[in-house]
């Protein structure tokens, strides 16, 4: 009978009224707005819920690879292999993307195809060269488990653990993933400091139509979060957002990653190529590849791109390394919750 | 150096397409925007023109800023308006904006200005939204935010080599560079809380020619910085636009 089995399930009678805290995001107002999705509300639960589930390897079938295992927080939240590597040892043909201020971003992936972080989290967990599980599977492991059904309680007050509930308390801890205390927000957006000749250079040249880094990597989050063809190739082994839209003139366009911590994020591009920023720079400056879908921003492609001096390449990457926020890699809050 | 002053000026953030969410009141204009070329609709990248410069180019993007809406009464007063409308080719919904409490009377022309005017062309004069940040204007010792972004390929004829033009307008070394506008409307409107609609067209080819030809390989890609072109542009802006036809719905 229903109401014996009701009877007997010592975890209902148990729970405290639902009670959850609201979570304040505190972040610097030179930051734009962040919009946060009203069918999931930011609670203290809720991102200490997604925190653990970031870090839990229970969400991948063998319960070996966790979201952590290939966004490492020591890199920003990326992965150092050019391609990461599921569990059963498959290798994809993406580079893993570094997760900073991606409460910012609408349009996640390096090819757009998923919409919010929601559904962004929905993705790994099944994919087959990822963690290779099944919802079903996950959502059962979590309910048999021994302190997930009180915690999920406590951030989502519903009788059952779902997969929606999953991905919000991952998401909710993702939105709390903020950068803004590099040098270059000390120095450009709090007058504390000052840049060095070199890096001033470099803030020139990447600020003006010299480098003409801004027109895709500006503002504040040092994306446009747009897809673009940055002449990497003429011909594409991987269509970038025509996957998605099925659109030609889409071939080879991906998404314009943000660049702060960008020295901590090695390798660079979709595909992992590069394995310095000094190569990144070398292709902007001499190494484009000319292809319909190429970007109008690109400039002087039919010389190779912008043509840096030796000393201009130096200034610029000494700009780029003013975007690390080292307070962000060692916030306490980020860290492994199961290594307290 | 630019220093940002953004802390305590989002009391200034000027309500931007926001204001559209809400239901109009009475006394309305609703504007739709059409942008062509030489007379056709324009069509991003699936169009071949022919500049007045001799190359044939094609449009890849189009987004920029139309502020300081003022509708002038045949009593020879006016109606002033804050309204700052962002419009981008392919976004529908950034193609059309309204304007409302209307007073009652007869007004015969528009006027508005292409770009921001220096009041609002500060940094941090405009909401921190994702789409005005990708706006900004970030070049040192400048201010505020690209008016236009008109983007694309022509092909330069004596190499057959296809490049980049990237028209970009704004303030530059201490010159305003926003483009004042009047147009006449093609009949009278009569407010009298009632509605309206106005169809509005920018041509494209006109950023190209009347009275300056406009040649991209002249100029080249980087144009922010170059004063003598934003000149030209700004000179060729006044009679890009035109209305169309106004109609009482
Ligand atoms: C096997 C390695 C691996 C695991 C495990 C993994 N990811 Fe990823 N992640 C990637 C790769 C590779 C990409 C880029 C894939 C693409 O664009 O097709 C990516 C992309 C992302 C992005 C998009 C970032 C952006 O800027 O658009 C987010 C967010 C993300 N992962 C979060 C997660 C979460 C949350 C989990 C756990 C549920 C997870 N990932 C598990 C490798 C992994
Ligand atoms: C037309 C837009 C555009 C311009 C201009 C541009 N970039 Fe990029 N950038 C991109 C896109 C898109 C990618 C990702 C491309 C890919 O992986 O296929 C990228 C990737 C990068 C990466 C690697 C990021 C990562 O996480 O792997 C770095 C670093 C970078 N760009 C720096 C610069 C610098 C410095 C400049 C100026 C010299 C510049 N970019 C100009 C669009 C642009």
């Amino acid at each position: 009978m229903a109401s014996s089995c009701e009877d007997d399930d010592p975890m209902i009678i148990d729970r405290p009224d639902y009670d959850p805290t609201p979570y304040s995001l505190d972040y610097p107002s030179y930051l734009p707005i962040m919009e946060i999705p009203e069918d999931n509300p930011m609670t203290e639960e809720g991102v200490s819920l997604g925190r653990m589930l970031f870090y839990d390897p229970i969400l991948s079938a063998d319960s070996t690879l966790s979201c952590a295992g290939c966004h490492k927080m020591e890199y920003s939240f990326t992965d150092e292999r050019q391609f990461s590597v599921g569990i059963d040892g498959s290798v994809g043909t993406r580079q893993a993307m570094h997760i900073v201020n991606i409460g910012w971003m609408p349009d996640l992936f390096w090819d757009g195809r998923s919409q919010g972080l929601e559904a962004q989290a929905l993705e790994p967990v099944i994919n087959p060269i990822e963690m290779m599980d099944t919802w079903p599977n996950v959502v059962n492991k979590l309910s048999n488990h021994d302190d997930y059904p009180d915690l999920f309680w406590a951030a989502f007050g519903e009788d059952q653990i779902t997969k929606e509930q999953v991905v919000k308390a991952i998401a909710q801890f993702e939105r709390t993933m903020i950068s803004g205390d590099s040098r270059y927000d000390l120095i450009v957006e709090r007058n504390e400091g000052f840049f060095t000749d070199a890096e001033l250079e470099g803030f020139e040249i990447f600020n003006t139509e010299r480098g003409d880094c801004f027109h895709c990597h500006g503002g504040i989050l040092f994306t446009d979060n747009l897809f673009h063809n940055n002449g990497l190739d003429s011909v594409f082994p991987d269509i970038g957002l025509e996957e998605v839209t099925g659109d030609p003139l889409d071939r080879g366009l991906f998404k314009t990653p943000g660049l702060r911590n960008i020295e901590l994020t090695a390798p660079y591009m979709h595909d992992g190529r590069f394995e310095t920023l000094e190569e990144v720079i070398d292709h902007y400056s001499e190494g484009l590849v000319y292809s319909e879908t190429i970007d109008p921003l690109m400039k002087q492609i039919a010389q190779g791109g912008i043509q840096l001096t030796d000393q201009e390449k130096a200034s610029l990457l000494a700009f780029l390394k003013t975007l690390t926020d080292t307070s962000f890699i060692n916030n306490p809050a980020f860290k492994n919750p199961f290594e307290d | 150096m630019k220093m940002k002053k953004l802390l305590g000026l989002s009391v200034l953030a000027i309500l931007l397409i926001t204001a559209c969410k809400e239901d109009p009141e009475p006394g309305t204009i609703n504007f739709n925007i059409t942008h062509k070329v030489d007379g056709q609709t324009m069509e991003l990248n699936n169009m071949i023109y022919m500049s007045p410069a001799g190359h044939p180019f094609d449009v890849k993007r189009l987004k920029y800023y139309l502020s300081n809406f003022s509708l002038h009464n045949t009593n020879g007063t006016t109606f002033d308006t804050e309204v700052i409308h962002y419009c981008e080719e392919g976004i529908d919904e950034t193609k059309s904006f309204y304007i409302d409490r209307i007073p009652s009377g007869t007004y015969d022309k528009l006027s508005f200005v292409y770009g921001l005017d220096e009041d609002t062309n500060v940094d941090g004069g405009l909401e921190n939204t994702l789409t005005n940040i990708n706006m900004e204007w970030p070049i040192p010792g400048d201010q505020g935010y690209h008016y236009m972004k008109f983007e694309g390929t022509y092909d330069s004829l004596s190499t057959g080599v296809i490049l980049n033009y990237n028209l970009h307008t704004g303030a530059t070394q201490g010159n305003q560079n926003f483009v004042e506008i009047t147009v006449d409307l093609p009949s009278d409107i009569t407010i009298d809380k009632n509605t309206w609609e106005v169809d509005m067209v920018m041509d494209m080819m006109e950023w190209l020619q009347n009275p300056n030809v406009y040649d991209f390989a002249e100029f080249g890609q980087a144009i922010m910085m170059n004063q003598t072109a934003q000149e030209v542009l700004k000179a060729n802006g006044v009679d890009v636009w035109s209305v169309e036809k106004v109609v009482q719905e």
